[in-house]
């Protein structure tokens, strides 16, 4: 059994980001992509997540970069701002909810260049499909 | 029809229609008096006004109508956004209406966001940013086929960045969409029959889509029959106010279809087409749908047999009993038949592409948006570029 890791700690975006630059198809997929995306989860005291909670993540031509916890104001400096409730990240990170549907359908937003992200729809299924094989606990799980 | 099991959706069509010949001027005032609103700016383009088409409405309207911004260019830009939410803003309006195609639409979608919110429109470059609904939008089609009277997207050219952005808000989709096949009856027969196709594509890929889901599907197959029946007849004659009518339905129907459900390859491939040899895109959703439909079905995905079966039913060509991928065949066979029925260009050499040209075509295609909802998944250029080559 693969090590378990608390969703949205430092651990668990370390390990996210080595399990993408472990992929060969990724570095494939993401050959041409450039810049960062930025997650904020909003609060959800219910589910154990109290405070939003805001990841940066940067990307270059195949490789992952900068994965960090990281304030609001340092989220808002990413090329893409996503933002959405905890239930429906949690979703995306189980693949039970596709993200750019998730989009399309308001149950996530994005801030930036759309026709970019449309153009490289591949690269973004392909992080999520990666962070899916992170063992992760999720908040209201603990 | 087929669905996963794990079918689940969310369906949206905000835009209250009004059908009917001459209700562009019937039924405009009280549709904004239903909306709370009496001072109107009316959005449209140098055409449409040279056509004729506004002018009876801008009269109808009389004190409600403050101001007509006209200043809108086939491929609408920020810099008009502005200039056309200043002009509004001046003029105290609280509810916009445009009169015209997907340019004006777009234009008109863009200028509701500035008059609520204020800003700049690259603060709203995105999906759902915003939070409340916006300034009123009445939209007058004057064309059959883009279904931007019912989606929430807005695509403008942004100058600095030299292309494209995308604005897709649910809460700025258009209240109201006025329907009149009055306005459509001076369409030349090819912008007819491109339109309509686009339509048409439209409406077949909601149903081919990886999104799709039995609300689209619903409005989907209605467009399609009411198309296989009604553009022949609207190009054999431009007059017939019924044809018309039943044809602006259908766009219309086919807008919430992918509105909700998304395009595929065909799309895909008409896009890319477009930006590498400039053909027009209603001609290259035509010329390409009958090839892309073929690719479809031909590795033989049942899901795919299946719905082209139920499409061909729409398309009057075949019966519920008929053995399905014969049925799936001869949706693609009907296809290519409604094309020459309405005049249709059905290659694209005839637009002067060339081999080189699908070559980069072909590598913009993989690269697409729409390419992830095609029902087959397509990874391979190569694969793009046999069937652009079977329609050059």
């Amino acid at each position: 059994m693969a090590e378990a890791f608390k969703a949205f700690t430092q651990e668990w975006m370390d390990e996210w980001k080595k399990t993408i630059n472990a992929s060969k198809e990724y570095k494939e997929i993401a050959k041409d992509w450039e810049g960062s995306v930025s997650i904020t989860v909003n609060a959800d005291p219910s589910k154990n997540v109290p405070e939003p909670v805001y990841m940066f993540t940067d990307y270059w031509h195949g490789d992952a970069l900068d994965f960090l916890i990281c304030d609001n104001a340092k989220a808002q400096t990413a090329k893409f701002i996503m933002s959405g409730d905890y239930s429906r990240w949690k979703q995306v990170a189980k693949k039970e909810l596709d993200a750019t549907k998730a989009l399309m359908q308001g149950k996530l937003k994005l801030k930036g260049d759309l026709t970019y992200v449309v153009r490289n729809v591949k690269t973004i299924n392909k992080v999520v499909d990666l962070l899916t094989e992170v063992n992760t606990i999720f908040p209201d799980e603990v | 029809m087929v669905y996963d099991d794990s079918l689940s959706f969310v369906y949206l069509g905000p835009t209250k229609i009004i059908f009917g010949s001459g209700s562009s001027t019937s039924e405009l005032e009280s549709e904004m008096s239903a909306l709370g609103c009496s001072r109107a700016v009316v959005v449209t383009d140098p055409g449409i006004i040279k056509a004729g088409l506004s002018e009876k409405i801008v009269k109808t309207l009389g004190d409600k109508c403050v101001g007509v911004f006209s200043d809108v260019p086939q491929d609408t830009g920020i810099d008009v956004v502005n200039r056309g939410a200043a002009f509004a803003r001046e003029k105290g309006a609280d509810i916009v209406i445009s009169i015209g195609g997907g340019s004006v639409i777009d234009t008109a979608k863009c200028m509701c966001i500035l008059l609520t919110e204020g800003g700049s429109l690259a603060n709203y470059e995105g999906i759902q940013l915003l939070t409340r609904l916006q300034t009123p939008h009445i939209v007058i089609p004057t064309t059959a086929g883009t279904g931007s009277e019912v989606t929430w997207v807005a695509v403008i050219y942004d100058k600095d960045k030299g292309q494209k952005i995308l604005i897709v808000e649910t809460y700025n989709a258009p209240r109201a969409a006025i329907l009149d096949p009055q306005l459509t009856l001076k369409l030349p027969p090819l912008l007819t029959a491109s339109t309509g196709m686009d339509a048409m594509t439209h409406a077949i890929e909601a149903m081919t889509s990886v999104q799709r889901e039995p609300m689209a599907d619903a409005m989907a197959l209605h467009a399609i029959r009411l198309l296989s029946t009604y553009l022949p007849q609207c190009i054999k004659d431009g007059s017939n106010l019924h044809a018309r009518g039943q044809v602006q339905l259908a766009a219309t129907m086919a807008g919430w279809a992918f509105g909700n459900a998304m395009v595929g390859i065909v799309h895909a491939m008409a896009h890319s087409i477009g930006a590498v040899a400039r053909v027009p895109h209603g001609v290259s959703c035509g010329i390409l749908l009958p090839y892309c439909m073929d690719f479809n079905i031909s590795d033989g995905d049942e899901d795919a047999i299946a719905i082209y079966a139920t499409i061909a039913q729409a398309l009057g060509v075949s019966t519920r009993d008929d053995e399905p991928k014969k049925a799936a065949m001869a949706a693609v066979n009907e296809i290519f038949a409604l094309l020459k029925r309405i005049e249709h260009p059905i290659k694209l050499s005839a637009f002067g592409v060339k081999e080189a040209d699908i070559i980069k075509a072909a590598d913009l295609s993989i690269a697409d948006g729409a390419i992830v909802n095609n029902i087959r998944c397509v990874s391979d250029k190569e694969e793009v570029l046999a069937v652009y080559r079977k329609a050059l």
